[in-house]
């Protein structure tokens, strides 16, 4: 087995406000990933706009932060051999209008609202992910993690734990 | 035992074995007869109201229960509940409905009383959108399955609801003498008071009174998914909410708490209706001219700049010179519709906009072919009356009555009984005169009479 990649994904606020398609979305990542890490937070203003600084300028920026800092956002850090591409595919073209014709059925398709209420973000790379998982979860170390646990949450035993909705070491 | 038996037997068989035969008919004479009561089956009056709703079941924005297909033990976890054809709302059968309105994921509807419950909600209730509802003191529910009353605070039994509207998380209540009542999300001050952004909406209890807006009475509301519109009896419209694509119009792209005046080419007119969906607004005055603002990234709101966030209203009289007087307005998330006085339907933007049979983009007002809405050589009368725009379905009401429906079939929110998208106009099943269709993100409702 290929060794794990890990990737943020954070469930924006209208998804996480909407049950249904929470306990979806939330069925999709427990299926398909390994749930290393989850955390709901409500992100302010100025945390937003730092997160989203690689956007700063563009028409949509002001749009996105105002729309994060709205209310609770779910994050997790996922593991798969193929995490981040694994992760976009199943969300589908970032834009709602256009991608919901060539995907009906991935999950900015069927939840998305708009281009920026697009139901969950995913890291576009391995080293963005990295950056991102350290803004959110700064005393999660990333080189620890892929030294020390990535062989034991690859080979197992874990077990999902439904409260934590996180994957554990089976005792 | 044995003798108990048959002493019961023998003393009893009588009560087992004798009954009682009608052996002659009765016989009713001819006089008699004419005396008997004749039953009347009930019959429906035009003044009857009912309600048709399809699409997402799972949500319980239908307020009908369905039940659940013989599937595997946990397969329900992955498929949801949907009504693929229009069902009848047995709520609409027990009160007279008067308003509707649908959210994203929940339904409201406000009925004929005099009493305190005057509006019903059912659906996702995360944001209190459809007030405080909490069997177990202190849990409160997520989600309403059936119609549930909501209590807004009235100040006299006898007000009645003129209007209703409701957004992705906030429902506003607009009464006849005593403003509007807002409940649910204020995170973008969409309810129309101050912003806290510390608030928890989940089992709040807040219900906000806008008696007046600059002195004068509301006479409309209009909801978009994070922002609302009210216009006052002269024809003066007031926003408040999400900001960030200009959908307020008050020249700036900020959150807005208190309800303000839109700026630009609106000011000085008199303004009859205003539509708006997601993020993109339209405006219609008394003198049937156009007027919009808000998000335009498909061209919704066509400016010489090609500016993507509009924030002021402009006019678009030049943009719909030669479509005559307009009639009713529809704005959808990345498209328009409008339709004229003489009942055509017009449609630009981007999407499945009924034109044909691809995914396309129309930056000026297209014609849709009449005939696709029953207009022939049979039947030249037959008009489009009204218009209404989801996130991504369009619906067209002609004055016939019948329901057009086409756009993207999420699920099963265009009612034709499949999960396919519809790529031009086609008529809904819907047994009655539809006088009212709502489309949300993925459920429609429809307000009717019956045929008489």
């Amino acid at each position: 087995m290929q060794k794990l990649q890990l990737t943020l994904a954070i469930i924006k606020p209208h998804a996480v406000k909407n049950p249904v398609a929470l306990s979806y979305i939330r069925q999709v990542i427990k299926n398909k990933f390994i749930v290393v890490k989850t955390k709901r937070v409500s992100l302010d203003k100025e945390a937003a706009s730092n997160f989203y600084k690689e956007h700063m300028g563009k028409f949509f920026y002001n749009r996105l932060v105002t729309f994060m800092a709205s209310g609770c956002i779910d994050l997790h850090i996922m593991g798969h051999a193929n995490a981040v591409e694994l992760w976009r595919k199943l969300l589908g073209p970032t834009s709602v209008y256009k991608g919901q014709f060539q995907e009906p059925y991935c999950l900015r398709g069927m939840f998305g609202i708009s281009d920026t209420r697009n139901v969950a973000h995913g890291s576009d790379s391995s080293t963005s992910a990295e950056r991102e998982i350290k803004f959110f979860f700064p005393d999660f170390s990333f080189y620890e993690w892929h030294e020390f646990s990535e062989e034991y949450y690859r080979k197992g035993p874990i077990i999902f734990n439904d409260h934590l909705f996180e994957h554990v070491r089976k005792l | 035992m044995n003798t108990l038996r048959a002493l019961a037997l023998r003393g009893n068989s009588k009560l087992f074995i004798q009954r009682a035969y009608a052996t002659t008919k009765k016989k009713i004479s001819v006089e008699t007869d004419e005396d008997l009561p004749i039953f009347q089956y009930p019959v429906s009056k035009s003044s009857d109201r009912r309600v048709y709703v399809w699409g997402l079941a799972e949500t319980g924005a239908l307020g009908i229960h369905l039940p659940r297909g013989k599937r595997g033990k946990k397969a329900y976890k992955n498929s949801f509940t949907l009504a693929w054809h229009p069902m009848r709302s047995s709520f609409a059968e027990r009160f007279d409905v008067t308003q509707i309105a649908s959210g994203y994921g929940f339904t409201v509807a406000a009925i004929k009383t005099n009493e305190q419950h005057k509006v019903f909600g059912t659906g996702i209730n995360t944001d209190s959108q459809i007030g405080y509802h909490s069997p177990r003191i202190g849990h409160p529910l997520e989600i309403l399955l059936s119609p549930a009353p909501i209590y807004v605070p009235y100040k006299s039994l006898e007000s009645k609801i003129v209007g209703l509207s409701a957004g992705r998380a906030h429902t506003v209540i607009l009464t006849d003498n005593e403003g509007a009542y807002t409940l649910g999300n204020n995170a973008y001050g969409q309810c129309g008071r101050k912003i806290n952004p510390n608030e928890e909406y989940k089992g709040s209890m807040a219900t906000h009174n806008i008696k007046r807006l600059g002195k004068e009475t509301i006479t409309d509301v209009c909801c978009g998914q994070d922002h609302t519109m009210f216009i006052t009896e002269s024809g003066k419209v007031y926003a408040c909410g999400w900001g960030a694509d200009g959908q307020t119009g008050l020249g700036t792209y900020e959150n807005q708490g208190i309800p303000a005046p839109v700026k630009g080419d609106i000011t000085s007119e008199k303004i009859v209706k205003v539509a708006s969906t997601v993020d993109c607004v339209l405006a219609l005055n008394d003198k049937g001219e156009l007027f919009g603002w808000g998000n335009s990234e498909y061209g919704q709101v066509p400016m010489a700049t090609k500016q993507q966030q509009v924030n002021m209203s402009y006019a678009l009289v030049n943009f719909t010179k030669g479509l005559g007087k307009i009639k009713d307005i529809a704005s959808g998330g990345s498209f328009c519709l409008i339709v004229n006085e003489h009942g055509d339907a017009f449609v630009w933007g981007y999407g499945l906009l009924g034109l044909g049979p691809n995914v396309q983009h129309t930056a000026k007002p297209t014609l849709i072919p009449p005939p696709l809405f029953g207009r022939n050589e049979f039947n030249p009368e037959c008009t489009v009356e009204k218009v209404s725009c989801g996130v991504g379905h369009l619906a067209a009401i002609t004055n016939n009555g019948d329901l057009y429906m086409w756009g993207r079939n999420r699920h099963g929110c265009l009612g034709l009984g499949h999960s396919k998208d519809q790529l031009f106009p086609l008529r809904v099943a819907i047994g009655a005169h539809v006088l009212k269709a709502v489309c949300s993100v993925d459920h429609t409702i429809a307000l009717c009479k019956p045929f008489t």
